[in-house]
């Protein structure tokens, strides 16, 4: 596929990571220093100029490309590029990238000509709103409208004895559930029956939602549902995770250093209880015991503030700390200080958009680790190898079935169960096996 | 070193006013000249009843008169703000009150004789109050009974929103002139404008007016009142929608019959509805829209409270039983909260407790913007979030909550204007009473505490008659010159809402230094 990237920033950076070994890239971008490392690193062409500009597109080709992905930081740029981009070639696929959630609003109403939209601050809502929905998750998933859930857990020392230091084929495991893999260190495990998970293994789990919440219990034994969050910072993103927790009918507190921001939000959100403070006040953390949240987001623009805040919020006795992160190598850093989730918009932004670039089957893409796995979602073709055989005849060559969705029904296979042709796959594999795994269903 | 002369010209000397006197006095000129026109209708019912109808066209010439007069000499290119509006609404209802009072004077009514007494009639009408000096209503002619009730009925939406109305080439802009008059605080800003609101208005007023007129004349033919004719159901009509209280009986509504004190129930319960949500429910047919209003439903709310309140104490006093019991306890209520003042029967004579329901009432009030007086039930409304946000924040300081009105925030500066009106309404009306109760001891008027504080109440709400001498059979004439003025002080300060008319009495008003 011919894909044109506009921008090429963090998002872009990130996009072309995913995408430059199966797909012919064109990137532009205005500033040929942002260029000139991906030049170097992959195989791909670069165009130094703006990519809002009819012009330049057309000089590079825009009529034979097939997709075209705006993702620069300029909401109205994307918009404009991805509007030349219909008007002078409409075969073009067009993708673009917003941080203003209205814009969404408004493409889900039809009234603005772009065929996707991706808005960093609500897909940052959605991850953020995952992993405190599975307490004990790093990471969840959803695929077949929420039927199917994929998370990954830590498995930590307090973990239920149920399932650690047992033969996966012994173990008590919730119900239609299946661990798609294992990783510990750097190598990866796709789970046989016999395999024994051990403290410090992180673990991919495909399951349905209840399962999933069964899991959270069995890794983290004591945590309940969530009713108490606090957010620092009430800016887009802030707002948009309160927004996404309060529709979940979860307590939001939100804690604002700008007055008339606070109030903003405060006349936007009734439900939230909104305090216009820095955060990092002991006195104000004290009256307001935020000490007793269950979960603390760290939301504000500036990493270093969310490290403190979040460092000084632990102190305080918050158990489970979700910090957002702006620079891509603050991610070590707020690991490094026991931040138990840290979600970078815009990481989360170039996954949503590199599912467009996939084989047009593939209706949803998750990455894990840093691009090394990923789960697919294929319809099964008619005349695939697979088709006909039960689950447990197939080959595990690096990939594994978690669920079928068949007739818009979640199924978990058992070993007996046989593949059809039309059956929706969701299926764990490496990134590298994707265009195999494609090619054999 | 000497100052360049040039200089010293550009620089000027200071201006002594901030405000365009003139220009008020222009516009004000020329309402006094429009309203003038009002007095051809009770010297039409004059020469329909064989009276004589020269006091009203004598009044009317020299208020159009003078009206023109002070507009011609007062003419010039005057740009009138937002600060003007606040001298122009306070002296628009000084001067109708004058040419209310002035068909008083020249009939030569006797009761009416004294120039304080016919001005403080004067002021009652227009503010929609309902007291009266008369000690013998029944004794006036009909054309003069008719003036005081259309008095009523063209104070009640109000005069600037009356000439807006009707004269839409009058040059009166600015939204601030029409809001200061209309009953409420500003919360909704209108997107239509003005103009086209105050016509709705009117639309609205004069299409009540008309069916309950219909519907009292109607009793009156089919012999379901027989006590109703023609005349009075026009004159009780022009009083209650504007919820004024004016009757041309002695006994107030006390001798209808019981159907046609439940229609005044229903129409005094519209006269304090806000009527911009009346027009939604009526003419836009969106009646939910009342419904989910939150003012519309505390007001409905306190008015079942006081209704049982004050039927529980009839009931325990035995003063009334059975219909009888809860009519009057209705009629009451409605009447005393929605600031109308009629009487279904002599209020004054009930137990105290009940006396202290009905002067609770007097405090609620209407809607805002109905033809009601007093406090309004949404700055209640506002005033109790006010104060469960104050509580809240006492604990947590940090806390942000906006205040909400039917879920939209309210700003800021109306919450702090609705604290201060209620502030400075009770601070008046506590001066009121505390002035009138003193002034009653100087000239030796046997009046009670509890009756100085209704009429105080009664006064600046705009309801009318209080307890006591001052009760709904009974009349102010015995007070004192002193408390005449201070109850036509009250008036005036209640139906504009006390912060136009105060605001005149601060000296940044005057000067822009």
């Amino acid at each position: 596929m011919r894909i044109f990237i506009i921008g090429a920033g963090q998002v872009g950076t990130t996009i072309v990571q995913a995408l430059h070994e199966e797909h012919d890239l064109t990137v532009f971008d205005l500033d040929p220093s942002r260029l000139e490392p991906l030049a170097h690193r992959y195989d791909v062409s670069t165009v130094e100029g703006n990519g809002a500009s009819r012009k330049v597109l057309a000089e590079a080709g825009l009529a034979g490309a097939d997709l075209l992905i705006a993702c620069t930081s300029r909401d109205e740029a994307n918009i404009v590029a991805a509007m030349i981009s219909k008007a002078v070639s409409p075969r073009t696929t067009t993708v673009v990238r917003t941080t203003n959630p209205e814009y969404l609003e408004v493409w889900h109403e039809g009234q603005l000509d772009v065929d996707f939209i991706v808005s960093s601050e609500v897909e940052t809502a959605h991850a953020i709103s995952r992993s405190i929905g599975v307490p004990a998750a790093r990471q969840t998933d959803v695929f077949a409208d929420g039927q199917v859930q994929l998370v990954e857990f830590d498995v930590e020392a307090g973990s239920s004895d149920a399932i650690l230091g047992v033969p996966l084929r012994d173990a008590k495991l919730p119900e239609d559930s299946k661990v798609a893999s294992v990783i510990r260190g750097e190598s990866m495990v796709l789970p046989r029956g016999d395999e024994v998970l051990r403290p410090g293994d992180r673990i991919v789990v495909i399951g349905s939602p209840a399962a999933a919440m069964a899991w959270s219990a069995l890794i983290a034994p004591g945590k309940g549902k969530v009713t108490d969050v606090v957010i620092f910072g009430a800016g887009r993103a802030g707002t948009a995770i309160a927004r996404l927790l309060l529709e979940q009918d979860i307590g939001v507190r939100l804690i604002e250093a700008s007055r008339d921001r606070a109030r903003f939000v405060a006349e936007e959100l009734p439900r939230a209880r909104v305090f216009h403070a820095t955060g990092i006040e002991p006195d104000f953390l004290e009256r307001e015991r935020i000490g007793d949240a269950q979960v603390a987001i760290f939301a504000m623009r500036d990493d270093m503030k969310n490290h403190y805040a979040a460092t000084l919020a632990r102190v305080h006795g918050v158990g489970f700390t979700i910090a957002i992160v702006h620079e891509a190598q603050s991610v070590q850093v707020f690991e490094r200080a026991g931040i138990d989730v840290s979600i970078n918009p815009r990481a989360v932004t170039a996954e949503e958009i590199v599912r467009f670039a996939h084989d047009p089957r593939t209706q949803q893409v998750a990455m894990l680790e840093d691009d090394r796995y990923e789960v697919l979602d294929i319809t099964t073709r008619v005349g695939s190898e697979y088709v006909g055989q039960t689950f447990r005849d197939m080959p595990i060559n690096g990939a594994l079935i978690g669920a079928i969705v068949r007739d818009g029904q979640a199924i978990f296979p058992r070993g007996d169960d046989v593949l059809r042709a039309g059956d929706r796959a969701i299926i764990f594999t490496e990134s590298k096996r994707v265009p195999e795994v494609e090619q054999a269903l | 070193m000497k100052a360049p002369a040039g200089r010293a010209r550009l620089v000027g000397r200071p201006r002594s006013l901030a405000v365009d006197v003139r220009g008020v006095a222009h516009l004000v000129g020329a309402m006094t000249k429009y309203l003038s026109l009002a007095t051809l209708v009770p010297a039409a019912v004059a020469l329909g009843a064989s009276e004589s109808p020269t006091p009203f066209l004598a009044a009317g010439a020299i208020a159009g008169g003078l009206g023109w007069l002070v507009e011609r000499l007062t003419r010039g290119d005057h740009v009138l703000r937002a600060r003007e509006g606040f001298l122009i609404v306070s002296l628009v209802w000084v001067v109708a009150a004058a040419v209310a009072a002035l068909p008083y004077l020249l009939s030569g009514e006797p009761q009416l004789e004294r120039p304080l007494d016919a001005y403080f009639e004067g002021m009652a009408g227009f503010t929609t109050t309902g007291g009266t000096v008369l000690t013998d209503i029944e004794a006036l002619s009909h054309s003069l009974l008719i003036w005081r009730q259309l008095t009523q009925w063209l104070g009640g939406l109000g005069i600037i929103v009356l000439a807006l109305a009707v004269f839409p080439r009058l040059r009166i802009g600015g939204r601030q002139l029409f809001e200061s008059e209309l009953p409420g605080p500003e919360i909704e800003s209108l997107n239509v404008r003005i103009r086209d609101t105050a016509r709705r208005l009117w639309i609205l007023y004069v299409a009540l007016t008309a069916v309950l007129i219909a519907v009292l004349w109607g009793y009156g033919l089919s012999g379901l009142d027989e006590r109703m004719s023609g005349f009075e159901a026009v004159a009780h009509a022009l009083t209650t929608i504007p919820t004024g209280g004016f009757s041309t009986n002695a006994r107030s509504v006390e001798d209808y019959a019981a159907v046609t004190q439940w229609t005044f129930v229903l129409f005094m319960f519209l006269g304090g509805v806000n009527f911009a949500l009346l027009y939604a429910a009526f003419i836009r047919r969106r009646p939910r829209q009342l419904v989910r209003d939150e003012e519309f439903r505390l007001y409905v709310g306190l008015l079942a409270l006081g209704a049982i309140v004050l039927g529980a104490q009839l009931a325990a006093a035995g003063i009334h039983a059975g219909e009888a019991a809860v009519r009057h306890a209705v009629f009451q209520a409605v009447s005393i909260m929605t600031t109308t003042g009629y009487s279904s029967t002599d209020f004054a004579v009930w137990p105290t407790l009940a006396i202290m329901t009905l002067i609770g009432l007097m405090f609620v009030g209407g809607s805002a913007g109905s033809t009601s007086g007093s406090v309004k039930v949404v700055r209640h409304v506002l005033l109790g979030k006010i104060l469960r946000r104050e509580l809240d924040q006492t604990v947590h300081p940090e806390v942000v909550s906006p205040v909400r009105l039917n879920r939209r925030p309210v700003d800021e500066r109306t919450l702090r204007a609705v604290s201060s009106f209620i502030l400075l309404y009770i601070g008046i009306f506590i001066v009121g009473a505390a002035l009138i109760a003193i002034d009653a001891a100087r000239v030796g008027l046997d009046l009670r505490v509890l009756d100085a504080v209704g009429v105080a109440a009664a006064m600046i709400g705009n309801v009318g008659p209080s307890f006591g001498i001052a009760g709904p059979l009974g009349s102010l004439e015995p007070f004192s010159d002193v408390s005449t003025g201070i109850m036509i002080v009250l008036m005036w300060l209640g139906r504009l809402e006390v912060i136009p008319i105060v605001v005149l009495l601060t000296r940044h008003y005057w000067r822009s230094t």
